[in-house]
């Protein structure tokens, strides 16, 4: 039987008490940082922030918005980003824990623009999944941070290679099944996870909508809406219902207080709608007919796409396109709509018709026309895999530099975030990974992830059983 | 081996004809300056392969190759064996279980394998060039595998692995327990999935002795005996007990590992290999010890209750632990990029790349039991080899040109749908994915 080496421990020595090799920065960092017990379910991490200075010194810096810089150094103070660029040039405060990160690749944390983190723990097991409320089709008054579940044990196995953000989304087989969530994948608690509430309203059409009339298999089913008709004038009632509704409540706001006080005497409900009803259903989606949040706009096949798209256009709503795995033919008119695209699954079947490699070279395409574009796991078993979803768009064509904005700045762009993400730049929050190599590539392990400037447990429930089982030497 | 590149259309004399021409016609193939992966002895910078006849005659830093041979110039790129799923529902339709009953052991997948299955063109572009198509998994005893050569283009009985072993299929845990507990039949539970395979190898038991006497009399030279009865499920699991069937589970848990183990040693039949297996790392010292191999997951876990302790480490732990290990996809889409799967075990738990690629290739062969035929590149196998365009274990991994019996199936610089064989055959439709309900992982 041979010995079994953990990568993490078989890496780097620790110099001195003041500078700590990366592959024991988790544990002494945790002890620095955090007031957790190493035994303890390590799952929520206070990240908040202190003042102690950490520099990460002599990595390969991929800052994304200012190029690669080959050995240099970043600082971590207090949350933030507050220094960066070649080792010789960044004054390291006195006092900072100093982490070696030579051989190793450093870049700011990964976002997933799609995930149903949070909302299910075991997918077949019903009784704990939240994905979707499934007895109405139309519910924009959904929303996800209402069931987000914070503890989750697949939060720190994403984290684990590197994703630090993302978007969590209710699953998506209805038309209109709720607002999104932007989270943060460490915090003390759930408030402090949930960065952005209501970041987005999740749209979604073509085949997979249509689960309450065809039960998803295209056969006849009994509900409404069984079709992509059905679909769309469903879409455009609630939108409509809603302007409507944003009308009428203008118009009671003009009217003077004696008046609205008798509405409300005379309907028995308070809140200040028209007629005294406040509509949660309608209110949700008055900030989208105003155009203040997008809507994320998932389709398919490039005819659903057009369809959607001249639907949003009607009610001038701000766009975020999703998956598009299937719209080879209107490549041109998709980057014409001048929208962001979340794209995949990357690993979407072809369709009939499609080469092999039709849905794999699809990201190069819409990026070879100006279209910005994010990845997505769209799961809560793959999500570790993000990164790989990027390089698997590289290895059919996208430039490798493209692919790794579409998991960091362009996201943060399209979420309204990047003040704060997606790149390594001063006053940034200090979301940053330290690697062993590429970050797209399946062969490079994560050794360190910073969220908030704090050193994360480089543990999840997996490699506490890894640990456990681990044969003794 | 070599045959013609036939529509269907043509005549039998044709078809003869054909044969003797290209027979005499195929000349020799080497594949030149590549970095060669052998799996067996080590990688081979600037090596070559030497192909004759379908089969690898050479291999290494140069080759015996005669003059007139074909030649690939494959500078900068990488070559390595076909790479074997040892887990698929490919090509079965929906007719992936007969979730009638709990002990199917006569059915046989090969009477469902529609060769024009879509996913298998998929999965050879990602370098596939075998595949063991099994029964899912409702059923505690399923049905009898195929083994496949992913020929794809080629009429069905041309796609079938040559002289390859049997294989039976039997699935424990979960799966069997919702099917038939939802039905109130058992079983229901692990107790009742035990019972039922302990009472199917009781009627086995009896049913192989009728057969045992008959045919000892029968040598003796008695006369006027009478037939016994053919049953065909008997039959087969009679051959389980006689060692003539690979038994492949479908099984999740370790304490289900040592159940399935104790269950083959009371009956007296062996475990080929543990499919899923996503907790052999907390036993792979005993299971190694019975030399059951397993086909494992990379990375999944969680989607089931039986899955939550599911670690990506446990393939390279329990290789370690002297299990032999093969990776498998029980996917159409993840079987598109088994070399990613294997890449990351270098990712989870330090693998070598030698390492890794022997579990999708030699591990898994000998899972099937073609390891004597496929899985590395050595003098003698069939020439299955795939060309990549850089390493095949890195994310950036995409196969060039697949090659089986040395002869070329797949070449991505074509246009259309790719392949010499795929064009000459079919001349509509396209590469749909299948959607079909998998195996039931």
């Amino acid at each position: 039987m041979r010995s079994f080496v953990i990568p993490q421990q078989s890496e780097g020595i620790c110099f001195s008490s003041r500078l700590i090799s990366i592959g024991h920065a988790a544990a002494v960092a945790l002890l620095l940082v955090t007031p957790v017990s190493l035994h303890a379910q390590a799952r929520m991490v206070d990240t908040t922030p202190g003042s102690a200075a950490i520099a990460i010194t002599n990595g390969k810096l991929l800052t994304i918005t200012h190029g690669v810089i080959e050995h240099g150094t970043i600082v971590l103070q207090g949350g933030k980003i507050v220094a960066i660029g070649a080792a010789s040039s960044v004054k390291i405060p006195s006092g900072a824990t100093k982490i070696d990160a030579t051989g190793m690749t450093v870049y700011p944390g990964l976002i997933d623009s799609e995930t149903n983190l949070g909302l299910v723990e075991i997918e077949s097991d019903r009784v704990n999944s939240d994905l979707v409320e499934t007895s109405e089709e139309i519910y924009p008054q959904m929303h996800v941070y209402d069931a987000f579940h914070a503890e989750t044990e697949r939060i720190p196995i994403d984290r684990f290679n590197g994703v630090t953000n993302a978007i969590v989304a209710p699953e998506s087989s209805d038309t209109m099944p709720g607002q999104d969530i932007f989270i943060q994948l460490a915090g003390r608690d759930r408030d402090t996870m949930i960065v952005t509430k209501d970041v987005a309203l999740a749209m979604n059409f073509g085949q997979e909508p249509k689960r309450g009339g065809r039960g998803g298999e295209g056969g006849a089913g009994r509900g409404f809406p069984s079709t992509r008709m059905g679909e769309i004038s469903q879409l455009r009632q609630a939108l409509l219902d809603a302007q409507e509704y944003m009308v009428k409540k203008a118009e009671v706001a003009k009217k003077p207080a004696s008046a609205k006080a008798d509405e409300t005497e005379s309907t028995g409900r308070k809140g200040g709608g028209p007629t005294g009803k406040f509509d949660l259903r309608n209110e949700a989606l008055l900030p989208y007919l105003r155009g203040e949040r997008p809507v994320i706009l998932g389709a398919y096949e490039g005819h659903d796409v057009e369809v959607a798209m001249a639907l949003a256009q009607e009610f001038h709503l701000k766009v975020v396109l999703n998956h598009v795995t299937h719209s080879q033919d209107v490549l041109d008119k998709i980057a014409a709509y001048k929208v962001p695209v979340i794209f995949g699954p990357i690993y979407d079947f072809p369709d009939a018709n499609e080469r092999y490699d039709a849905v794999y070279s699809m990201p190069a395409e819409l990026q070879k026309r100006g279209v910005k574009i994010a990845f997505a796991s769209y799961s809560v078993e793959f999500n570790r895999n993000l990164p790989y979803a990027a390089g698997f768009a590289v290895a059919y064509g996208l430039p490798y530099d493209e692919a790794l904005k579409a998991l960091t700045i362009n996201p943060a762009e399209m979420w309204g975030m990047a003040d704060k993400l997606g790149s390594l730049d001063i006053g940034k929050t200090a979301n940053v990974v330290i690697a062993n190599g590429d970050p797209l590539d399946v062969r490079t392990s994560v050794k360190q992830v910073y969220i908030d400037g704090v050193a994360i447990p480089m543990e999840t429930r997996q490699t506490r059983l890894r640990d456990e089982y681990m044969p003794k030497k | 081996m070599t045959r013609p590149r036939t529509t269907g259309l043509a005549t039998f004399c044709f078809l003869a004809f054909a044969v003797q021409a290209i027979a005499q016609a195929v000349p020799d193939l080497v594949l030149k300056n590549a970095t060669v992966m052998t799996v067996t002895h080590g990688t081979i910078e600037h090596g070559s392969v030497w192909v004759h006849n379908g089969k690898i005659a050479g291999v290494g830093a140069t080759v015996a190759a005669p003059a007139g041979a074909t030649v690939v110039d494959a500078t900068g790129k990488f070559i390595t064996p076909g790479i074997i799923d040892p887990h698929s529902h490919s090509a079965l339709g929906n007719d992936v279980n007969e979730a009638t009953s709990p002990v199917t052991p006569s059915m046989m997948m090969i009477d469902a394998f529609d060769n024009s299955d879509k996913a298998l063109y998929q999965a050879l572009a990602g370098g596939v060039t075998t595949e063991l198509l099994l029964h899912g998994s409702a059923n505690m005893i399923g049905g009898q595998a195929v083994v496949i050569k992913n020929k794809f283009g080629l009429a069905r009985e041309e796609m079938l692995f040559p002289n390859a072993p049997r294989s039976i299929k039997f699935a424990s845990g979960e799966n069997p327990k919702r099917v038939y507990g939802s039905r109130n039949q058992v079983p229901s539970t692990r107790m009742g999935n035990f019972e039922v395979m302990r009472q199917a190898f009781e009627d086995a038991k009896v049913y192989r002795k009728e057969w045992d006497d008959y045919n000892a009399k029968l040598a003796k030279g008695d006369k006027d005996l009478k037939v016994p009865h053919r049953d065909l499920k008997l039959e087969a699991l009679a051959e389980v007990l006689s060692g003539k069937l690979y038994v492949q589970i479908h099984c999740y848990r370790a304490d289900e590992f040592l159940t399935e183990e104790a269950l083959a040693h009371e009956y007296g039949y062996k475990i080929r290999a543990f499919h899923h297996a996503l907790e052999m790392y907390k036993v792979g010292d005993k299971i190694a010890k019975d030399d059951t191999a397993i086909a494992t997951f990379a990375d999944w876990w969680g989607f089931k209750d039986e899955a939550w302790d599911a670690i990506p480490w446990n393939a390279v732990m329990s290789m370690h632990e002297g299990v032999r290990v093969a990776l498998k996809s029980d996917s159409n889409d993840q079987v598109r990029r088994l070399n990613q799967e294997a890449g990351k075990m270098i990712h989870y738990g330090g693998a070598t790349e030698e390492e890794a690629l022997r579990m999708i290739t030699l591990n898994p062969a000998w899972i099937i039991g073609v390891d004597d035929k496929v899985g590395s590149i050595d003098t003698g196998k069939d020439a299955d080899l795939v060309i990549w365009n850089v390493d095949p274990l890195s994310t950036y991994a995409r196969a060039e040109k697949v090659y089986i019996d040395g002869d070329l199936f797949f070449d991505s610089s074509l246009k259309g749908f790719g392949t010499t064989h795929f064009n000459g055959v079919m001349h509509t439709g396209g590469f749909g994915g299948s959607d079909d309900e998998e195996g039931g992982n």
